[in-house]
């Protein structure tokens, strides 16, 4: 979780990512910012994501992405 | 569409309804579908033939999809995972040939219709320093009533089958029902099948909050267009069909009169359209939320034509963004540059697409290239210096999120908007360049004060009508961002608002339209793509 916390400070600097549920519904997090994420995570977590995987519910908290990259994990 | 022609378009939407309500439950989709046929082909016989076929190439594509995933679930069962994993490879394969073909099918159609002209011209000109100096006539083709919208929900339709986001539709008439229900032909919103499809067939009957609900936004849209649209369209129309007569001063405030006459007739058409499908138990998609609120250009572009902007992140941004190529770019990206500039170059090259690609969907002219060009290169610029900002504004000890910082955001988004509207109002690129130097050069400032700005098709009571119709947009809009819906408030609110809120629409509409032998018909600027 540490280093996820670490790629989103990277992508978007001056968040809360620990507390913020709702990082897409209320635009802190747009499709660009997400891309740059995924593209980050992908590399970091060897994990692939794809266009279905990019719904605001997997991106809307810390924890939400974290869960999706378990996910795809298995 | 003009006043008349949604007075009929309304007529005809009553007829249906009760048609609608006449017939059972079960069957009620089947009225919306023939109401939908008819609508088309009293629009055009002949054209109608193309979204036939686009509903056949599109079924069927979506029930090869569906079988040849079928079968992979089956046939991977009890294999070993290197097993599953070839075969897995060989069904993505097929299923993207089939994709691809079905794509280039639909889209074919519409590049060939509407982008004809444009490429050939393009390609002469292209030809020319090679010494290719023949005369090249534009190829134009009549456009079948909402190609540009239903093509778009055809391949959305077909990347979520290919993607397995659902099963493809096994009944026909049902797919033709979603590609043509009437309400969205000619100006959209851009539907989603999985979204769609449940409302249009449950069939709902008459509720009173219903019937309410729709005679409230039906009638919020004619006021948008009637009441603000149209009076804001006559200066808008005079000055920009002969901008060299006028001073940059009055150029400034007919590109503010288009912008408003943009958004209310479009945002207007689609509250007619949402209200009359509504009555149909169908909610279409939010086109429009509040855009002027935004404090940037892609939130703006978050909040206006809604429906556009998702199917391009969804069919184009996420899946060029997450392709083999642009990994390979990345890669190369992350190995030759900083850390910062390797995540905006990727990114900024998928964004390219989008916006070449959402230029081009407004229309067939080099004019709608540099639109979206306009639009990515604001959006790039704001990547780029956004760390740059943050680093300033936190030297200067300035707080980011206070009112007025907040303000002057949303100002400048819509200085820069206006400008988007002037560039897609021009008849060419050179006309924006001649423009913006005449509103630039600050001349003639008293044309406001001196009598002329009123004398160009819409008066001082015009302005004034005008004016208290975007307070009241102002007002509504305001609430609704502090999540208090007037409107739906007014349909499910007691007698004694409701009616009278509703009376207050009829007479506006009434009496402050612009209708009649005084006022020219404009029709709706989206129902030309």
């Amino acid at each position: 979780m540490e280093k996820l916390l670490e790629i989103l400070e990277e992508v978007k600097p001056g968040v809360d990512f620990e507390n913020e549920t709702e990082l897409v519904d209320s635009g802190i997090l747009d499709s660009m910012t997400i891309i740059r994420l995924v593209t980050a995570i992908s590399d970091e977590y060897d994990i692939e994501i794809t266009p279905l995987d990019l719904v605001p519910e997997n991106f809307n908290s810390a924890k939400a992405i974290y869960e999706l990259i378990e996910r795809l994990s298995d | 569409m003009n006043f008349y022609s949604y007075l009929y378009f309304l007529c005809f939407a009553l007829a249906t309804y009760v048609v609608y309500l006449i017939f059972p439950k079960k069957a009620r989709w089947t009225v919306l579908l023939l109401s939908g046929t008819a609508f088309y082909l009293f629009e055009n016989l002949q054209l109608a033939v193309f979204l036939f076929a686009a509903a056949v190439c599109t079924f069927f594509t979506g029930k090869v999809l569906t079988s040849l995933q079928e079968r992979f679930n089956t046939e991977k069962k009890e294999l070993p995972k290197d097993e599953k994993k070839k075969l897995k490879a060989y069904y993505t394969k097929q299923k993207k040939m089939v994709v691809l073909s079905a794509v280039l099918v639909n889209l074919g159609m519409l590049l060939v219709l509407k982008y004809t002209g444009f490429f050939t011209y393009m390609l002469a000109a292209f030809m020319r320093p090679f010494g290719f100096s023949a005369e090249v006539k534009p190829l134009s083709f009549a456009l079948p009533l909402g190609i540009s919208y239903y093509t778009l929900q055809s391949i959305g339709y077909i990347v979520d089958t290919y993607r397995g986001k659902y099963k493809a539709e096994k009944n026909f008439a049902k797919l033709a029902l979603f590609l043509s229900f009437f309400p969205q032909m000619t100006e959209g919103p851009i539907g989603r099948y999985d979204h769609l499809m449940p409302q249009l067939t449950a069939g709902k009957g008459y509720s009173s909050e219903r019937f309410t609900k729709a005679a409230v936004l039906i009638l919020w849209g004619l006021f948008k267009k009637t009441v603000i649209s149209d009076r804001a369209s006559y200066m808008a129309s005079t000055v920009f069909n002969d901008y060299p007569r006028y001073s940059g001063t009055l150029i400034a405030v007919a590109v503010i009169l288009y912008t408003v006459q943009l958004y209310t007739d479009f945002s207007g058409c689609i509250d007619i359209m949402s209200g009359t499908a509504r009555l149909f138990g169908v909610e279409l998609s939010e086109n429009f939320r509040q855009p002027f609120f935004s404090k940037t250009v892609s939130e703006f572009w978050r909040r206006w034509h809604i429906s556009l902007g998702t199917w391009f992140k969804d069919y184009v941004f996420y899946p060029v963004s997450l392709s083999k190529p642009f990994g390979a770019l990345t890669k190369i990206c992350t190995k030759s540059m900083t850390k910062f500039w390797a995540s905006i170059v990727p990114t900024a090259s998928a964004l390219l697409v989008v916006w070449l690609g959402t230029g081009l969907w407004h229309g067939a002219d080099i004019k709608y290239v540099v639109y979206g060009l306009y639009y990515f290169l604001i959006m790039l610029i704001g990547m780029v210096t956004e760390p740059l900002w943050i680093k300033l504004s936190d030297k200067l000890k300035l707080d980011r999120k206070s009112g007025i910082a907040e303000g002057l955001r949303v100002f400048r988004t819509i200085i820069l908007v206006c400008f988007g509207m002037a560039l897609f109002r021009v008849d060419s690129v050179t006309d924006f360049g001649a423009i913006i130097g005449k509103i630039f050069a600050f001349q003639d400032l008293n044309d406001i004060v001196n009598g002329q700005l009123f004398a160009l098709g819409t008066d001082w009571q015009d302005f004034i009508i005008i004016g208290l119709g975007i307070l009241t947009l102002l007002i509504v809009g305001i609430l609704k961002e502090g999540k208090k819906d007037v409107l739906g408030a007014v349909s499910t609110g007691r007698i004694y608002i409701k009616w009278p809120v509703l009376m207050a629409l009829i007479i506006a509409v009434i009496i402050l339209g612009a209708y009649g032998a005084d006022y020219g018909e404009v029709d709706n600027i989206y129902a030309q793509f």
